[in-house]
């Protein structure tokens, strides 16, 4: 069977959410829950006589990005007009970049690895505006005899990463938008759980044939499943001899089709030229040096240091760096005391057990919120289990069991561990009767294990029971040998 | 006395002094606007109500004895493609028929802070393009020296109240010419700033890489003192100069200057104004100055530079007007989108339609390198040209217009016949550079202006060169209407 | 060098411009001409010259700080609950 060459890029936005105002207006970027129209102002609603002003943040924002993808950062960045009509723009052209005539985007030509040896090309990285939002009064494109706009959303920063058709199939690609989930989360220039915040959008050719765009992807994990659709459709029209066609599809969310757009009379013509209102922007010799110094750490920067400053596993370090949200959980217990491996481990185990849980339970409602949400523990709770842990006040079995109820309650470990009494018998007198009990009980098996060491585990075993589990069993079970050998 | 015949700083000191109010002042304006506006048609909205207020309640304030600014009480009329917050501003358009500005542009801002007093708003060609104030749906504006021609264009409105006396001074927009070209038509003074001295928020755009909003005055003097009060960055447009925050200009004479008559200019002008311009250098001579004639070159390419550059932009610029937001009464229920646009936009008059039909064909697919890259280049090569000549000269002169007035009507139906009468003011759009036209006197009873081109931020020395020769050359300000 | 009545009638369609057929008849000999006229920059000495661009240096870019705008932004009459109405979408 020949194999079928896949050939996926993808051109991903990205909303600046880290950033207060709007793009090139003095409006605020947080425009989610606001009643419609009532987050604008003559610039952004494309008022007459109204000039764009760029956002400083945005650019150093952008930038970041560019960094972290491995870009080269051009020495002056330029703004273009695109040049359309839609009722969602207010303008009836958005101000992009470009870079058809000269290097004049934020970022070229980088690179990111996000499997091991295996690299994405990134063409570029770019900043635009985001359009207004269309609403439509009967719920549905199709039946409502007019259409409802909110400006609210116009003009909200917005950076478009698009990278080269270096994938070879959708399980890839899921993969680097984790990594770059990973990576925009740790710039904290967006946060990727609020809707809408990233979209993307994506092109697939299959076996050298015609390329196929797919717009509308609302959501990263809908990205495999629209490709997924997609190649199987292409796949099909090739073993059936019919000829793909170059041509742009809609992702029906709904249906989970990609669907062919109407067909338009007239073919589009942008019209690109540079944005007289806004100069070039010349970054300066100091920029990049400027950003680096300010940008928060990258994820594989932070893995690395796990690493050697924390002596952790590359496998535990990869964990708890692939979600932001648990690799700061894991610094702010260590900085709470500091037992970085015995954290990390609870965190990585038992910790994510629980997150799984409760995220399965929430599927069905695809609801992206913080990774701890609904589970009372916060760092300081783990600290105060390693804590007790590495100190022999209990055992591991009890952790878990007091680790559980901490998750649902909320209350610190050594006050349930008080609680339960489970602070173990250390006194020697006390163990050093119940080790004899136990003697005087199993005779049979105290001369077993004489011979056999093992069967000292059983002895230790009864001296647990007895102690009802609260015995130290390091301590019982060293004075098991001692006594073994004694007689 | 005729107030409305003083000059800004005759107003200004008048009331300084109690010689009158400023109410007994904005009255006469007004009877003036009553009696001459049926003849001109220069302004398309009066704003007298609220005029006559703020005057009383700037005399107030004078009584009082709080300070007062430095254009306390002055009448301005404003060209209606400047927004001014709560007063209709329409660019003479149908798109904008209803429209009523949110915000005020920047230099009303600091008109307002000087405590100027608008009379009312100015007409224009629509949306500025024209050369003419023809293009208005309004009617023309008719020159107050002879009501049968043009007054110039776009800024018709501007140039010709303040000739007529409806008011002291003005402000209006200069993309290829608008404000120079109507002040030399209609015998004041006009402006275009260097680029970036002046803020354009709150201009309508047309062509927001060549135009400036400018001074219209009856002297000299009375352009330095709205410059003063309207120039200096602001950080509400990112293409003015952050150099100088508020620069100040003195009104002095300055002889001995270096001079070049630019020869591509004084050639292709009418006989009848160059004999006007000679004589005009004449009497810059007679002021110690040193005229020779000088080739600009690239001038060959400058029209067909500015009319790419504008075009383009202004097909972009003019994008916005979809009826959607802002303009005029028309349902969009019942309408499929892009049938509404199209509907919406054929009510453009013909010269916006044609501007913006031809700068999408200069902008579109395979096009970009042959038009407008060609046109950036022929401005760089022009201001290199004119940087060049500036090492010798301290100003360029020439005709403001190759033409005297001509008849409504004449020029309307041949839009390339009408673009030819730009070539001698796009240059100064083009490379950014100040320029102003003076009156230089008459021909066949009809104004003819006086050209003075500087080069970039060098307004001290233009306004230098245009004192000394205002005062040399007394040509008579007011005409008989 | 000629201009068609297709190609205006296409950047018409484009700039959203509805137009009457002697319009299109009339603009189309008018545009022709100026075309014509804007060929002239064919005849530029092609050497290397650098387009003057207006530069702004990075530390001159505006603050991100928020601003509520508190006047009335939008100017027309036709609007249900908040939003703007606009012509159906095809």
């Amino acid at each position: 069977m020949t194999t079928i060459a896949t050939k996926i890029g993808l051109e991903i936005h990205c909303q600046l959410t880290g950033v207060k105002s709007k793009l090139f207006c003095r409006c605020s970027s947080d425009y989610r829950g606001k009643a419609p129209n009532t987050n604008i102002c003559p610039i952004c609603a494309g008022l007459p006589g109204t000039l764009p002003l760029l956002n400083k943040k945005t650019v150093e924002f952008a930038a970041m990005i560019s960094l972290a993808l491995g870009c080269k950062l051009p020495d002056e960045i330029a703004f273009y007009r695109k040049n359309y009509f839609y009722p969602d723009l207010p303008k009836n052209f958005q101000l992009t970049q470009y870079n058809a005539y000269n290097i004049t985007s934020i970022g070229v030509n980088g690179k990111l690895e996000y499997i091991s040896s295996k690299d994405a090309r990134i063409r570029r990285v770019q900043l635009e505006e985001d359009p207004g939002r269309l609403v439509y009064a009967s719920g549905n494109m199709d039946t409502s005899v007019y259409v409802l706009i909110d400006y609210n959303r116009a003009g909200v920063p917005l950076v478009e990463i698009v990278t080269e058709p270096d994938f070879i199939d959708p399980k890839e690609v899921r993969m680097f938008l984790d990594k770059i989930t990973s990576i925009i989360e740790h710039l904290e220039v967006c946060d990727t759980k609020l809707e809408g915040s990233v979209r993307c959008d994506a092109n697939v050719s299959v076996d050298g044939g015609n390329k196929v765009e797919i717009k509308n992807i609302s959501s990263f994990a809908d990205v495999e499943k629209a490709l997924r659709y997609e190649i199987t459709r292409q796949r099909t029209m090739t073993s059936r001899e019919i000829q793909v066609r170059s041509e742009t599809r809609h992702w029906d969310d709904a249906r989970k089709v990609t669907k062919e757009s109407r067909t338009k009379e007239e073919e589009q013509d942008y019209r690109y030229f540079p944005e007289p209102d806004i100069p070039m922007v010349v970054l300066g010799s100091e920029f990049v040096s400027f950003i680096k110094q300010s940008m928060p750490e990258l994820p594989d920067k932070r893995k690395e240091r796990f690493m050697s400053d924390y002596g952790l596993s590359d496998h535990i370090a990869k964990v708890i760096i692939g979600n932001k949200e648990l690799a700061d959980f894991f610094e702010s217990a260590i900085a709470v005391y500091l037992s970085p491996k015995e954290i990390a481990n609870w965190i990585v185990t038992d910790l994510m057990s629980f997150i799984d849980e409760r995220t399965k339970k929430e599927e069905e409602e695809e609801k992206e919120h913080s990774l701890f949400a609904g589970l009372k523990v916060g760092p300081e709770h783990i600290a105060d289990l390693a804590r007790l842990v590495d100190q022999n006040m209990i055992n591991r079995a009890t952790a878990k069991q007091i680790l559980g109820q901490t998750v649902r309650t909320g209350e610190m470990p050594s006050a349930l561990a008080k609680k339960m009494q489970a602070n173990r018998i250390d006194d020697v007198s006390v163990l050093t009767q119940a080790v004899q009990s136990v003697f005087d009980m199993e005779q049979a098996a105290v001369q077993d294990a004489r011979v056999n060491t093992n069967v000292a585990n059983f002895l230790l075993g009864k001296v647990m029971k007895i102690t009802k589990g609260k015995a130290d069993p390091k301590i019982v079970l060293e004075m098991i040998q001692k006594k073994l050998k004694e007689d | 006395m005729s107030l409305d015949t003083l000059h800004v700083e005759q107003v200004v000191q008048g009331i300084k002094s109690r010689e009158f109010s400023i109410e007994e002042y904005i009255s006469q304006i007004f009877e003036r606007i009553e009696k001459v506006e049926p003849k001109i048609n220069a302004l398309v909205t009066l704003n007298k109500e609220e005029g006559l207020n703020r005057a009383r309640r700037l005399d107030k304030k004078i009584r009082e004895g709080k300070q007062s600014g430095p254009l306390a009480g002055v009448a301005f009329s404003i060209k209606d493609n400047i927004c001014t917050k709560g007063m209709k501003t329409t660019c003479a358009s149908k798109m904008l028929e209803s429209y009523v500005p949110a915000y005020d542009a920047t230099v009303i801002k600091r008109l307002m802070t000087a405590d100027a007093i608008i009379i009312g708003k100015a007409n224009l060609d629509e949306f500025a393009m024209g050369s003419t104030t023809e293009f208005s749906r309004y009617g023309p504006t008719r020159n107050p020296w002879d009501i049968s021609r043009v007054s110039g264009g776009s800024s018709g409105g501007s140039a010709a109240s303040v000739a007529a006396l409806e008011c002291t001074a003005s402000l209006g927009s200069d993309t290829g010419g608008s404000v120079r070209c109507p002040a030399s038509f209609c015998s004041a003074v006009g402006l275009k700033p260097t680029y970036g001295l002046v803020s354009r928020f709150g201009l309508v755009s047309y062509a927001n890489s060549l135009e400036q909003i400018g001074p219209v005055g009856r002297t000299v003097s009375d352009v330095v003192s709205v410059l003063n009060v309207i120039a200096g960055s602001d950080e509400n447009d990112h293409t003015t100069t952050t150099n100088d925050s508020k620069p100040t200009y003195l009104l002095k004479e300055r002889n001995g200057l270096r001079v070049g008559l630019v020869t591509e200019f004084i050639k292709g002008a009418d006989s009848a104004v160059s004999k006007v311009i000679y004589k005009a250098v004449d009497t810059l001579e007679k002021q110690d100055c040193n005229c020779e004639e000088v080739s600009l070159p690239s001038v060959q390419y400058a029209l067909a530079s500015y009319y790419t550059i504008a075009t383009a932009e202004a097909s972009s610029n003019l994008a916005r007007y979809d009826n959607i937001r802002y303009g005029f009464d028309m349902n969009p229920e019942g309408y499929e989108w892009n049938s509404y646009f199209a509907r919406a936009r054929s009510n453009f008059g013909e010269e916006a339609k044609r501007r913006i039909i031809v700068g999408s064909y200069v902008l579109s697919s395979g096009y970009y390198g042959k038009y407008y890259m060609k046109a950036h280049q022929a401005r760089s090569l022009l201001k290199h040209e004119m940087e060049n000549l500036f090492q010798r000269y301290d100003v360029l002169i020439g005709p403001t217009m190759p033409i005297l007035p001509f008849k409504i009507g004449e020029r309307i139906d041949d839009p390339l016949k009408m673009y030819l009468v730009d070539i001698d003011t796009v240059v100064a759009n083009l490379t950014g550079m100040p320029a102003i036209s003076v009156p230089a006197g008459f021909a066949e009873s009809l104004p003819v202006g006086l050209q003075i081109i500087a080069d970039q931020f060098a307004e001290q020395t233009l306004l230098d060169v245009a004192y000394s020769f205002e005062q040399a050359a007394k040509v008579q300000r007011s005409p008989d209407l | 060098m000629v201009v068609t009545i297709e190609e205006v009638k296409h950047l018409g369609w484009l700039a959203k411009l509805e137009m009457s057929d002697a319009e299109l008849q009339r603009y189309t000999t008018q545009i022709e001409d100026i075309v014509n006229y804007l060929n002239k920059l064919d005849t530029i000495p092609l050497e290397q010259v650098e387009p003057i661009m207006l530069k702004k240096k990075f530390s001159e870019l505006r603050k991100d700080t928020p601003e509520t705008f508190e006047d009335r932004v939008l100017g027309t009459a036709y609007m249900k609950d908040g939003f703007v109405k606009g012509p159906r979408m095809v």
